[in-house]
Parts: structure tokens; C-alpha cells; sequence
């Protein structure tokens, strides 16, 4: 177990370093910082000034270095637009954001995973081929077509709700809908394929065989098997808390963290995308983390055996 | 993410029973849309009845037929009086075109990087396998945005980014499959003939893993078109003046009250188009691989 756990701590590790040199590479070496934020006919002494402020006369090497230093410091460098620290804007960010991401994932595994379930369980009935169409069409209609659509239909037809912005609890209705939909049907597609799955394994015969009655094999065999492989896409969705809702965000003019990325992106403010992408890295390594420790509780099998075995 | 998830994935159910049944008519259904949208997209120049950057200022925000417009403009006009049906067809065009660069990006970059760690074992798998693992832990739409912006933006620089989304999953198949092979009669009997690694992986074992590659490039294809378009959408993919059927929704979005119609045309397109594929590859899965289930 020890082994398991290190070994899935060095590699999440090193995804982390590996975000961060994606990061600077990609950002800094893309083009010239400066001619960008002062305009091309800018004096050239304001742009010798701008990179001499900035440290971008230095070598490479030397400004990855410090960067890293930096990042231990918990200092990820100031926006290049207002000058204010980017994890200051990117932190203010982060409430507004979960107010959308936290009532979607409840809602996501609220429907999604018992509509899964209960479309396993009655496979080909009517119950299982609704779910699976709806399930089909959340996850081919992209969210800000749904978005627009809810929008069209809620705000501008019938004019229920608010549009965009973010004033009360009516302005989260739509966003939270607009993701919750969408998810909820990947979920349920997802559950359903991993109990069928279940269902049809050797195990859950011997158990009906041996006399369990239908509803304790699924409960005690059928679901704890299930779970393994849901709970790495529900992983992956807690994962992208703060980051999934970068196209919702920006179709309902929400002020979170996907919004700040994009206007930061189209302004090429380099900090804020930097602290944007490891804080995104930090929250989804740390998920995937914690579903491999659950896989280790969920199924004894792979505490034993890390990668190889599985491979 | 991690290898259980996949390999719980290949613990297959039985195999069910093959029926040599009619093709179920969903499926023909999307067959014949993807077919059209492919007509459209080969023989766009033909089809749109105007230039799509040509302007029609008499005939500006003019709904289509049946929302009370003329033939001349089927589909309606935007703002600039740009006819909006062939505004849709080139979109078509430019959509279609990224998506299957994309897929082929990816699909040959994960192969080859699957064949590589399945060759070479030792440090090279490892690389491989954190490269892989590090793609499966970031939302790819947010290290698209990073890059995206950053180089600037060009058409064969997107297709190649998109072209990124999703190779560590041909790789993890790709390698996968290899090794097994590996261990299987045929491939160790070609090597002991004297074979080149080349001629081992590119004519014996592609061929015998290339119905499970064809499954997951047409489950791809899908996300390809739904993150083109969001990334257009957003301002941030295809630039005008060249347009993409995101695009046209980000454009249309601007006058939602006013001429919905811009939105709808190019939204639906999208909707059908990745629910056809969806649909078509699907029944592929099933036909060919039931092990990808």
C-alpha cells in the first residue's frame, strides 16, 4: 500500500512539474511579451524598460529557475495589465465559479448516476432507452448551444430568468442548468455501461445461483464493482470544479475563473494564464490522486499491484 | 488518468449474439446526414448561392422562409446582409476540415507513440506513459487556451493543437494492443523471418488493431467538432474573415433577440452532426470492437 501510495504521489508530482514547465515554455517563448503589451511602435526605451522590469532580458534557463522559486513561494508574478498579483485576481475568481460548479456536480451525480443505474437495471425497457437518447443528446449538444437555447427559451421568450451577469440566486439558474445537463448525461451514460458490465460478469450469476435474492447481489456485488470505473469520471469532474466552466461562464457573463482565463488569454496576460493553468493542474492531479486512493479502498486487488499488472 | 478505468472497460460483457440484422434506422438515418454533410463540405464552392463574405446591405437581418423571408435569402441574413446559408455551407467546409485534420493528427501521433513504448520498453515507455498521463490529467480546453493565444493564431497551428486532443488514448490502445501482439504467434514469427520493426508494426500488426483504432477515431471525431466549435465560439479558434460553424454561433449570439436564426442554423448543424457520429460510431463499436465497450 505504502508503495501504491508513493508511487502515485511521484507521479502526480510530476505531472505537476510538467504542467508548470508546459506552462513557461509554451507562454514564454510564444513571442515578445513586451512588443504585445506596449503596442508595436511603442519607444524603445519603454520596451528595453518594460524588460528590464520584468526580467525578460535574462536567459531562459535562468527566468525558468525563477520561476520555480517563485512558485514555491506561492508568488506567481503580477498581472501585466493592472500590475495587482495574479493570485489575488484568479483567487477572487474562485467563489463565483464554484457557485456555478458546485450545485452542477450535485446535480450531475443526482440524476446521472441513479438514471444510469436504473437504465442498467432495466436494460431495453422504455425508462432505458429514454435515458440513453437523452443521455446521447446532452452529449453531443455543446454547452453553449444549450446555453443559448435555455437562454432563448427563459430569458427571451418567457423571461423567467436573467440572461447573464450575476446578481442573485436567479442569475446562477441557467449556468448551473446549462452544465448540470450536460454532465448528468455523461454521467448517466457512463454508470449505465459500467453496471452493464457488472451485470453480465460471473460473479453476479454465482450470487443469484447461490439464492441472493436479485436486489442484495446488485447492492452488495453488483454497484461496489461499478463504482470503480464511475468513480474515475466523477474524479474528473470534481477535478474541473474550477475549470469547466470556462465556455458557460463566458455565455452567461459569469465573473468566475473561465471568464478571467479567456479575457486574459485574448489579452495575452501572461501571469494570470500561468496561475490559471497550475491552479487548474493542482485541482485535477489532486483529484485523480484521491481516486486512486479510493480505488485502493474500493478494490484490494490493485493495492498490490500499481501499473504493470494492470497495464 | 489511469490504465483501470480502461481495462475495466476491456473486461468485456459476453459477446452478444450477431444477428445479421437490416441496419437500425437511427443509424441510417445519420449515415445519410453525414453523407450530406459531406457533399456540402466537397462541393461547398457549387452549393452556396452567394460568396459567404458577400454583403447585401438592402437585405440586412432578414429571417429565412418560413419566418416570413424571401427564397432569395433561404436561411435569412446577418447584420452585413451575409447570406446566412452560405455562410453555413463554408463553415461546414472549414468544420469538417479541422476535424478530420484533427482526428488523423492524433490518431497517427498516439499510434506512433503507442508502437514506440510497446518497441522499446525501459525509459521510452515511461516518457511515454507520463506524457500520457499528464494529457489525461488537464482539461485539454484549457491547455488549447494557453496556446492558442499565445502563439497568436493560424489555421494549420489550430488543426495541429486539436490535433493533440486525445493521442493519449490511441497511444494507451496503440500500446496496448502492441504488447499483446507481441507475445501473440504471429508478429515473434514475421520477426524471426527477418523482419524490420517498420515492416513488423506497419504491416502486420496495425492491420491486425486497426478496427479498434477506426472505433475510437469515429467516438473522437465528436469531441473534435464540439471543441473546434467551442473554441471558435469563443473567439479564440478560427478567425475571421474565415468563418466555422462556431463562429457563426458566437457571431449569432450577439443577436439572439433580434435574428435567432443566425444561432440556429449553425447550432443545429453541430448538434446533428456530432449526434450522427455519435450514433454511427457507436454501432461501429458494437459491430467491430465490443471490447471498447
Amino acid at each position: 500500500m505504502l508503495r501504491f501510495l508513493g508511487l502515485r504521489l511521484a507521479r502526480a508530482l510530476l505531472t505537476l512539474v510538467l504542467v508548470v514547465t508546459f506552462a513557461f515554455v509554451v507562454l514564454r517563448l510564444s513571442g515578445d511579451p513586451a512588443l504585445l503589451i506596449l503596442s508595436a511602435d511603442a519607444p524603445p526605451e519603454a520596451v528595453a524598460a518594460f524588460r528590464q522590469a520584468w526580467g525578460l532580458n535574462d536567459p531562459i534557463w535562468q527566468q525558468y529557475l525563477r520561476y520555480f522559486a517563485a512558485i514555491f513561494r506561492g508568488d506567481l508574478g503580477q498581472s501585466m495589465r493592472d500590475g495587482r498579483p495574479a493570485v489575488e485576481l484568479v483567487a477572487e475568481r474562485i467563489p463565483a465559479t464554484l457557485a456555478l460548479t458546485l450545485p452542477a456536480l450535485l446535480m450531475k451525480l443526482g440524476i446521472g448516476i441513479p438514471a444510469g443505474i436504473y437504465a442498467a437495471l432495466h436494460r431495453n425497457s422504455f425508462a432505458d432507452r429514454a435515458v440513453m437518447l437523452l443521455a446521447v443528446a446532452g452529449f453531443t449538444v455543446p454547452s453553449f448551444v444549450l446555453g443559448l437555447v435555455l437562454v432563448l427559451v427563459f430569458a427571451v421568450q418567457l423571461g423567467w430568468l436573467p440572461s447573464g451577469g450575476q446578481e442573485n440566486w436567479r442569475h446562477a439558474v441557467l449556468p448551473v442548468l446549462t452544465l448540470g445537463i450536460g454532465g448528468a448525461a455523461v454521467l448517466a451514460r457512463f454508470t449505465r455501461s459500467a453496471m452493464l458490465e457488472v451485470l453480465g460478469q460471473p460473479y453476479m450469476r454465482t450470487a443469484l445461483a447461490k439464492g441472493v435474492p436479485w436486489a442484495r447481489a446488485v447492492r452488495r456485488h453488483g454497484l461496489p464493482n461499478a463504482a470503480i470505473p464511475t468513480v474515475t469520471i466523477v474524479g474528473f469532474m470534481v477535478g474541473s470544479l474550477l475549470a469547466g466552466a470556462v465556455v458557460v461562464e463566458s455565455v452567461f457573463s459569469w465573473p468566475g475563473v473561465g471568464r478571467l482565463l479567456v479575457v486574459a488569454v485574448a489579452n495575452r496576460d501572461l501571469a494570470v494564464v500561468q496561475c490559471i493553468l497550475l491552479l487548474v493542474a493542482t485541482t485535477m492531479v489532486s483529484a485523480n490522486l484521491v481516486v486512486d486512493l479510493l480505488y485502493g479502498v474500493l478494490d484490494p486487488r490493485l493495492r498490490a499491484a500499481p501499473r504493470e499488472a494492470t497495464a | 488518468m489511469s490504465d483501470v478505468s480502461f481495462d475495466a472497460a476491456a473486461a468485456v460483457s459476453a459477446p452478444r449474439t450477431r444477428r445479421r440484422a437490416r441496419l437500425p434506422v437511427p443509424v441510417v438515418l445519420a449515415l445519410g446526414w453525414l453523407a450530406l454533410m459531406l457533399l456540402v463540405a466537397v462541393a461547398a464552392d457549387l452549393l452556396s448561392p452567394f460568396p459567404y463574405t458577400a454583403l447585401d446591405l438592402r437585405n440586412r437581418l432578414s429571417p429565412p422562409v418560413g419566418m416570413g423571408g424571401a427564397w432569395l435569402h433561404a436561411l435569412g441574413t446577418d447584420e452585413l446582409g451575409r447570406d446566412v446559408l452560405s455562410r453555413l455551407i463554408t463553415s461546414i467546409r472549414m468544420s469538417l476540415l479541422i476535424a478530420f485534420g484533427a482526428t488523423a493528427i492524433s490518431a497517427v501521433l498516439g499510434v506512433t507513440l503507442g508502437f514506440l513504448a510497446a518497441h522499446f520498453r525501459g525509459l521510452v515507455e515511461q516518457a511515454v506513459l507520463a506524457l500520457v498521463d499528464f494529457q489525461a490529467a488537464m482539461p485539454f480546453l484549457i491547455l488549447a487556451l494557453a496556446v492558442l493565444a499565445f502563439f497568436g493564431n493560424s489555421l494549420p497551428l489550430f488543426i495541429c493543437l486539436l490535433g493533440l486532443n486525445g493521442w493519449e488514448r490511441y497511444a494507451r490502445i496503440a500500446r496496448g494492443l502492441a504488447v499483446s501482439a507481441g507475445s501473440q504467434g504471429y508478429a515473434a514469427a514475421v520477426k524471426g523471418l527477418g523482419a524490420s520493426p517498420w515492416r513488423v508494426y506497419g504491416r502486420h500488426v496495425l492491420p491486425n488493431i486497426a478496427s479498434t483504432l477506426i472505433v475510437s477515431m469515429t467516438l473522437a471525431f465528436p469531441e473534435i467538432i464540439l471543441l473546434e466549435s467551442g473554441l471558435s465560439f469563443l473567439g479564440l479558434g478560427v478567425q475571421p474573415p474565415m468563418t466555422s460553424l462556431g463562429n457563426m454561433v458566437g457571431y449569432g449570439r450577439e443577436y439572439l433577440t433580434r435574428a435567432p436564426w443566425i444561432l440556429l442554423a449553425p447550432s443545429s448543424v453541430i448538434v446533428l452532426t456530432t449526434l450522427s457520429v455519435s450514433l454511427v460510431g457507436d454501432w461501429l463499436r458494437d459491430r467491430l470492437d465490443p471490447t471498447l465497450r
